[in-house]
């Protein structure tokens, strides 16, 4: 399914950094991501670490005052960032699209699901108002909205949360986006709806021959969905791998911290969590070196003097770490926590 | 927090006490709580939302008592009804077997020994007090001199890992999430109470500060003695901090049981379903079918009988004519199905 050599997104170099002066935030630094055709990539990471900032670079949705970006974001050989006008409105949603986490603010309030479907699909075709609504009928059965129908003429507020969800992963196919970039598409949904959405997008995904960016926090929701993982931190991508090198034989410190960090079955009398100390960086004031580096047990002196460039520990499994070897060591201690 | 000290109107006196195997440190006795919905001209009620519909239980002392549930099920209402801070339509709260807001337990006594801990940690601080400040508000209110209460509050917060001499001074914007989390913990400790009820606690907090968060919990409550009731909707986290496990479905207990062996062994197909929703982190093993369909229904019209059978596979027509009591499974474990009652009439009934 993955073909590498004929990426359809392909982003090198990119800094974003927001506001002037010396309060700029540099919110992104130096993201090298591609995603092949029918690719799924999990963007994994916590508040802060750039994850968001990335999905919206791509549709350019940061205020082009207050944000500079550099390094260029490539969708089929064109340059997302030269984008302007027309060409930029006809790119958003018919190129690559977007889910939102919370749907009820995505969505307008005061017009219904069907009416919303069918504005987004005729601003990028020129068809008939009747050939629209059929369109728009034709998504809502494509999410498995039972009673399609009635439910075009429902307003957003008149959905449960699960069915909001699945209108507005209709509305962001409607036009046949090539790209689907979901940001938490499922963290605001109860336990038993989030596998229900998790398994549409997975299916939609395989059956359209979608390529995805999927942003989350939360491994368990990578490994369902994802080929690949890129795990961020601090505006910077610090490991990627298949998902299986990336949750069984992690490498880079801050992703063996977050699997060990899991609470896995029940807990023995006495026992805790190994936990990473300290807490996630300020971007506003980060330190030179690696980001990581305060809070990582096996930090150096050339952690904390300069920013490791990414090494490949094999099959494209890419680290920005200066201890890899050591790190290799560490994954045999903690095996039997991860795979439980 | 703000401590309410004005005397409610006195609820029914208690019932007598049941002999238990120990005596319960916290009961919850038939609680009942309805919102209704206002509309039209004259504000009329014409609908309510069941959030909690009968709820009994009791935490014991020492224990972690979970409480799991989606969204609407009633576990944040319920929280909010222990700990007096909206009343229940019918039922009790007891501590130590005495209902708070009686001769009996004022609620000012009662709040000096049952305290809470919110989600969001920066809306439940005052943003214009310090964090020391805050924490010795409590106490002082409960009549400790200001410097014993600013000298108790700079104690607690170092117990909870805050250099006082760093923090002390500090306003909640100037922390992070987890730090203010916990200074929310170490104000709910500044009344030296008994039982601590966790609403969310750790929910909004990135996974490697919610881990150090938890450990947190775990010591305290090992070096003072606590009782936790623990709300979450992460069932990962709440078998990892709890004895027992609470499952609500539509505002009504569906099963309660030793924590190993509710997860192990639900006996309820509601809690089946939620435990199968859990993620597996394996990506070989990857979830190929729902173990539910739709969305938990409304609480304001739930359906009849037992609530979970118009999304429960195993449903006959005994569950929607009855709704199922809780019914003793095993050591400490309760569940709310027909299948489990042998006299339900259900054809899975254990006989």
């Amino acid at each position: 399914m993955t073909t590498t050599s004929d990426p359809v997104l392909d982003i090198r170099g990119l800094t974003v950094t927001f506001g002037g002066g010396p309060k700029a935030v540099r919110a992104l630094d130096g993201v090298d991501l591609t995603l092949g055709r029918g690719e799924v990539i999990a963007l994994l990471g916590e508040s802060g670490s750039g994850k968001s900032v990335t999905l919206r670079s791509i549709l350019r949705l940061h205020p082009p005052k207050r944000s500079r970006i550099e390094g260029s974001i490539k969708v089929e050989g064109v340059d997302v960032t030269t984008l302007e006008g027309r060409a930029l409105e006809a790119f958003r949603g018919k190129t690559v699209s977007m889910v939102f986490q919370e749907p009820m603010l995505a969505m307008d309030p005061v017009y219904t699901v069907g009416q919303q479907i069918m504005e987004a699909v005729r601003n990028h075709e020129s068809i008939s108002a009747a050939d629209a609504r059929a369109r728009a009928l034709e998504m809502l059965t494509l999410v498995r909205i039972p009673s399609p129908e009635r439910r075009l003429q429902a307003y957003p507020h008149e959905m449960s949360g699960g069915m909001r969800q699945r209108a507005m992963i209709a509305l962001a196919l409607s036009s046949k986006p090539r790209i689907l970039l979901a940001d938490e598409p499922t963290t605001a949904l109860d336990a038993t709806v989030q596998v229900q959405v998790l398994l549409l997008l997975r299916e939609l995904q395989r059956e359209l021959g979608l390529s995805m960016i999927f942003v989350t926090h939360d491994i368990s929701v990578a490994v369902e969905v994802a080929d690949r993982i890129a795990v961020m931190y601090a505006g910077r991508i610090v490991e990627t791998g298949t998902v299986r090198d990336v949750i069984r034989r992690p490498r880079h410190p801050y992703t063996i911290g977050l699997l060990s960090t899991r609470a896995h079955g029940g807990r023995l009398e006495g026992h805790r969590l190994p936990a990473i100390p300290g807490s996630p960086p300020d971007l506003a004031n980060l330190p030179p070196g690696c980001a990581f580096a305060p809070r990582c047990a096996i930090a150096a002196e050339a952690c904390r003097a300069s920013v490791p460039e990414a090494v490949d520990v094999g099959g494209g499994h890419r680290v920005r770490c200066f201890r890899t070897a050591d790190t290799a060591n560490r994954i045999a201690a903690l095996a039997p926590a991860v795979t439980s | 927090m703000e401590l309410d000290t004005a005397t409610k109107p006195a609820p029914a006196p208690p019932p007598t006490a049941q002999e238990a195997p120990a005596h319960p440190l916290l009961e919850a006795v038939e609680l009942v709580k309805h919102f209704p919905i206002k509309s039209g001209l004259f504000g009329r009620a014409n609908a309510v939302v069941r959030a909690v519909d009968g709820i009994d239980f009791s935490l014991y002392a020492g224990e972690t008592l979970g409480i799991v549930g989606e969204s609407g099920c009633g576990k944040s209402t319920t929280a909010r009804v222990l700990m007096n801070l909206i009343k229940p339509d019918s039922g009790n709260v007891l501590l130590n077997g005495r209902a708070p807001g009686t001769p009996e337990l004022s609620l000012k006594d009662f709040r000096a020994q049952v305290q809470m801990v919110f989600q969001d940690s920066y809306a439940s601080l005052n943003p214009r007090l310090t964090v020391e400040d805050s924490i010795a508000y409590g106490p002082t209110v409960h009549g400790l001199s200001s410097t014993d209460a600013v000298r108790r509050a700079r104690r607690l917060l170092d117990r909870v890992g805050l250099d006082p001499r760093r923090f002390a001074g500090r306003y909640p914007h100037e922390l992070s999430g987890g730090q203010r989390q916990r200074v929310n913990i170490a104000r709910a400790l500044a009344l030296e109470p008994k039982v601590i009820i966790l609403d969310e606690a750790v929910s909004a907090l990135d996974k490697s500060v919610e881990a150090q968060v938890l450990n947190l919990l775990l010591d305290l409550k090992d070096e003072i003695g606590l009782t936790y009731i623990f709300i979450s909707h992460d069932l990962e986290v709440v078998r990892f901090i709890a004895n027992r496990v609470m499952v609500m479905y539509l505002g009504r207990v569906a099963e309660i049981g030793p924590t190993d062996a509710l997860y192990t062994g639900g006996r309820h197909p509601y809690t089946n379903a939620l435990l199968g929703s859990m993620l597996s982190m394996n990506p070989d093993e990857r979830t190929m079918e729902a173990p539910l369909a739709g969305d938990p229904p409304n609480p304001i019209d739930p359906p009849p009988g037992c609530r979970f059978h118009t999304r429960c596979a195993m449903a006959e027509s005994v569950c929607s004519a009855k709704m199922p009591t809780l019914t003793v499974t095993g050591a400490g474990h309760f569940a709310a199905c027909h299948m489990v009652d042998p006299t339900s009439g259900h054809s899975k009934a254990a006989a």
